[in-house]
């Protein structure tokens, strides 16, 4: 079957150590035993754990070049890691060898304020991104859920995250990179320009490939100016029907919001638990609330979005919400958003065994798709747990249970996950929308995109990395180890 | 029907709030303002006692024109009007006066059944106001407040969060309570009354519209004390991070600054 390629790698030997030691010296390097668990897994450690023979953490461009070259000479598999919080194994070494860390590449180097671009190395966390920009009067619109997540880890999952709907996604702020190619050449790719009509866009190719085609060392990202006023709304509905159908009337209401969130009661309760603070209402007036939207609005002033709040009033009664909560507070939106990405914490931390999926559907088949999957996990036993960002159709859906037994647990959640991304396809969905592949979701993809597509990705792979020794194992490549 | 009072008070984000280390003085320029967070429990408590028991409810606070704005962030969840006490005599008061003040400027409204109050503020951080204020009204107090349970025959029982354990008092009205966080979590307002608050008038009190007012006991005269300087705290040194990838070499690393400051 194409995808599938006989390999076998070599183990790193001491001579081979000392070679990595040499570029990043005693204190940046862990090999054995002494390599720390935790480079073994990501956040979904239930995809299953991998060590790596050795973990190497580059400061420079030129580091990461070294240790390509070596390992390329000495086909040894490198694994890039930014700060390991994905969801579906991107960063685990599942062939040993080298994990190359880029969390220490965490500098901003230059804002080009004219341009309003940031050039930055790729181990930069979001949140202090974000901080720094909103520091320069700018904003880095990209807002994934998971704050502590790397820049470099966002570009390569192209994470969307809850402004997309107005923003986009990482990729729309992406104009330039610096990458380590497997053989340890480097490269780089886009112009701090806003057009390109010049050739194939290997930039484009290059975000979301989860390492599997390059390591990315330097990033020029786009800014915009910060907003100079924000106001959200939480508006919760009787039904999940009501609260998905209202979403496209918003966004016809040309409100232009820059996130609409869904959340439903079950979310609400839990994170409620897990926070101690009851935030999003479970209950109006004697009525219970079985789904909310938190839809914020961005402009000059609160006097200036008067009309738009008006507005939103009369969409969201005209769509049957059963009132408009404000939170125009800076505590409030404190209180709020913390709540809001408590969610998958909440979730992690009331449930024993826990699979995920990030699907995509058209914004008129939310409401269909969350039904069907709440009826597959019933059938099955499973608990479906869901949130997300509703403006774009992008779901996160957990499936959740506290069987005695992993395999069991596995078994059961496998036959929800079929059924569900089988549904999604049906429904003209992707198979993510932002956690990306990784290991976890190869066969989900292959079956979304079909063996003419896949194969394509492979050969592409084979481009960038004939050696296969960058990332192996991961997004559309399987690997036999020959003995 | 109950006729309650709370008390508010408008801050500057203490978080965002800079002190200028030359001159002492606190650099607000471009900080946001909100309502004193533990104000938001007292106001809530105050509208789970006018849902519960029936009542009219009425936020006061006293600063210049903007904390306004705090009246009507009462008035959106539910307070039915706001009373500002605001002029250039109530400047540079202490808690002294301005619990003299606030109780004066109520008494025109009043006299009140239950008054809530925060027990401090984050700006000021005196926890005196509350207890002036209930010598003021003449009234009894119930602090650290936790959960009101009835409100009869003139008597309200409540139980209070102590550090020993759960106390159960009764107090005759009229009674001034501050409530701890947790039972009283600050609901939002919904849309069409906090569009509503925007307009809604507030009774807006000078020294020259107080009934019966003191001037000597308002403002710096009416104040018992005096802040002769502000300054920053002496920070101490910062301390220092190891991590040198591994146990082993952080260890040696440790070790070697040890060794260096002659401690091994």
């Amino acid at each position: 079957m194409e995808g599938k390629i006989t390999k076998t790698y070599n183990k790193v030997s001491p001579e081979i150590l000392e070679q990595l030691r040499s570029v990043v010296g005693d204190r940046r390097i862990q090999f054995g035993e002494a390599v720390n668990p935790v480079y073994s897994h990501d956040e979904m450690p239930i995809y299953g754990k991998y060590f790596p023979e050795v973990v190497c953490e580059a400061e420079s461009t030129e580091e990461v070049a070294a240790i390509m070259k070596i390992c390329s000479e000495n086909n040894i598999p490198v694994t890039p890691r930014g700060a390991g919080t994905g969801l579906v194994g991107g960063c685990v070494p599942l062939y040993g060898g080298v994990v190359l860390s880029t969390s220490r590449m965490n500098k901003i180097l230059s804002y080009d304020m004219n341009n309003l671009v940031v050039h930055i190395q790729p181990g930069v966390l979001l949140c202090d991104l974000a901080a720094d920009a909103i520091a320069h009067g700018l904003m880095y619109p990209p807002d994934p859920g998971e704050k502590t997540a790397t820049v470099g880890g966002n570009v390569s999952t192209n994470a969307g995250g809850m402004r997309a709907v107005k923003y986009g996604v990482t990729r729309d702020y992406v104009l330039a990179m610096t990458v380590v190619l497997p053989s340890g050449e480097v490269i780089k790719l886009g112009k701090t320009v806003c057009k390109t009509s010049s050739g194939y866009s290997l930039l484009h190719l290059m975000i979301g490939s989860e390492g599997t085609l390059g390591i990315i060392t330097e990033l020029t990202l786009k800014l915009i100016p910060k907003p100079a006023y924000d106001i959200s709304f939480i508006v919760p509905f009787k039904t999940v029907e009501e609260c998905i159908a209202a979403v496209p009337e918003i966004k016809l209401a040309n409100l232009d919001p820059q996130s609409i969130e869904f959340f439903d009661a079950d979310i609400v309760e839990m994170s409620s638990r897990f926070t101690g603070e009851p935030i999003f209402p479970v209950n109006m007036d004697g009525t219970a609330v079985a789904a909310s939207l938190l839809v914020t609005l961005v402009g000059d002033s609160q006097e200036a979005l008067m009309p738009q709040i008006r507005q939103l009033g009369q969409v969201a009664a005209g769509a049957g919400a059963m009132d408009v909560l404000v939170v125009d507070t800076a505590e409030r939106k404190k209180a709020v958003w913390a709540a809001r990405s408590s969610f998958l914490t909440a979730i992690e931390a009331q449930t024993r065994f826990l699979d995920e999926m990030d699907v995509v559907v058209p914004v008129d088949k939310i409401a269909k798709f969350l039904i069907f999957v709440r009826s597959a996990g019933a059938e099955t036993g499973i608990t479906i747990r869901n949130f997300g960002h509703a403006g774009d159709g992008n779901l996160h859906i957990y499936a959740c249970a506290d069987d005695p037994d992993e395999a069991e647990f596995h078994r059961r959640a496998k036959i929800v996950m079929d059924k569900s991304y089988a549904k999604c396809t049906e429904f003209q969905g992707q198979v993510s929308g932002e956690h990306a592949i990784g290991h976890a979701k190869k066969e989900y993809l292959r079956e979304s995109v079909g063996d003419t597509v896949f194969n394509l990705m492979v050969q592409i792979k084979k481009v960038f990395d004939p050696l296969m020794i960058l990332n192996p194992g991961k997004v559309c490549t399987n690997l036999e180890e020959a003995e | 029907m109950l006729k309650i009072l709370v008390c508010v008070k408008q801050i500057p984000d203490v978080d965002l709030v800079k002190m200028d280390p030359e001159t002492g003085n606190l650099v607000r320029d471009g900080v946001p303002s909100l309502m004193n967070p533990l104000d938001t429990n007292a106001l809530e408590a105050a509208l789970q006692i006018k849902e519960r028991f029936g009542g009219t409810l009425t936020a006061i606070t006293m600063g210049p024109p903007a904390a306004a704005e705090v009246l009507r962030e009462s008035i959106s969840v539910g307070a039915d009007e706001g009373v500002l006490v605001s002029g250039r005599a109530f400047g540079g008061a202490d808690t002294l006066s301005t619990s003299y003040s606030i109780a004066k400027a109520a008494e025109m409204s009043g006299p009140y059944d239950l008054i809530f109050a925060g027990k401090e503020t984050l700006d000021g951080a005196t926890g005196q106001m509350a207890s002036q204020l209930a010598e003021r009204f003449d009234c009894s107090q119930i602090s650290c407040c936790t959960e009101i349970e009835s409100i009869e025959n003139g008597v309200v029982r409540a139980k209070r969060q102590l550090d020993s354990g759960v106390q159960t008092v009764e107090a005759k009205l009229p009674c001034l309570i501050t409530v701890e966080k947790a039972g009283f979590i600050p609901r939002l307002p919904r849309l069409n009354s906090w569009l509503q608050s925007k307009n809604a008038p507030i009774t807006v009190l000078d020294e020259n519209s107080i009934a019966g007012l003191d001037t000597q006991l308002i403002g710096v005269p009416g104040s018992g004390t005096i802040v002769p300087k502000i300054y920053p705290p002496q920070l101490p040194e910062p301390g220092q991070i190891l991590n040198e990838g591994s146990m082993n070499a952080t260890v040696n690393k440790l070790v070697e600054l040890l060794e260096e400051r002659g401690v091994l």
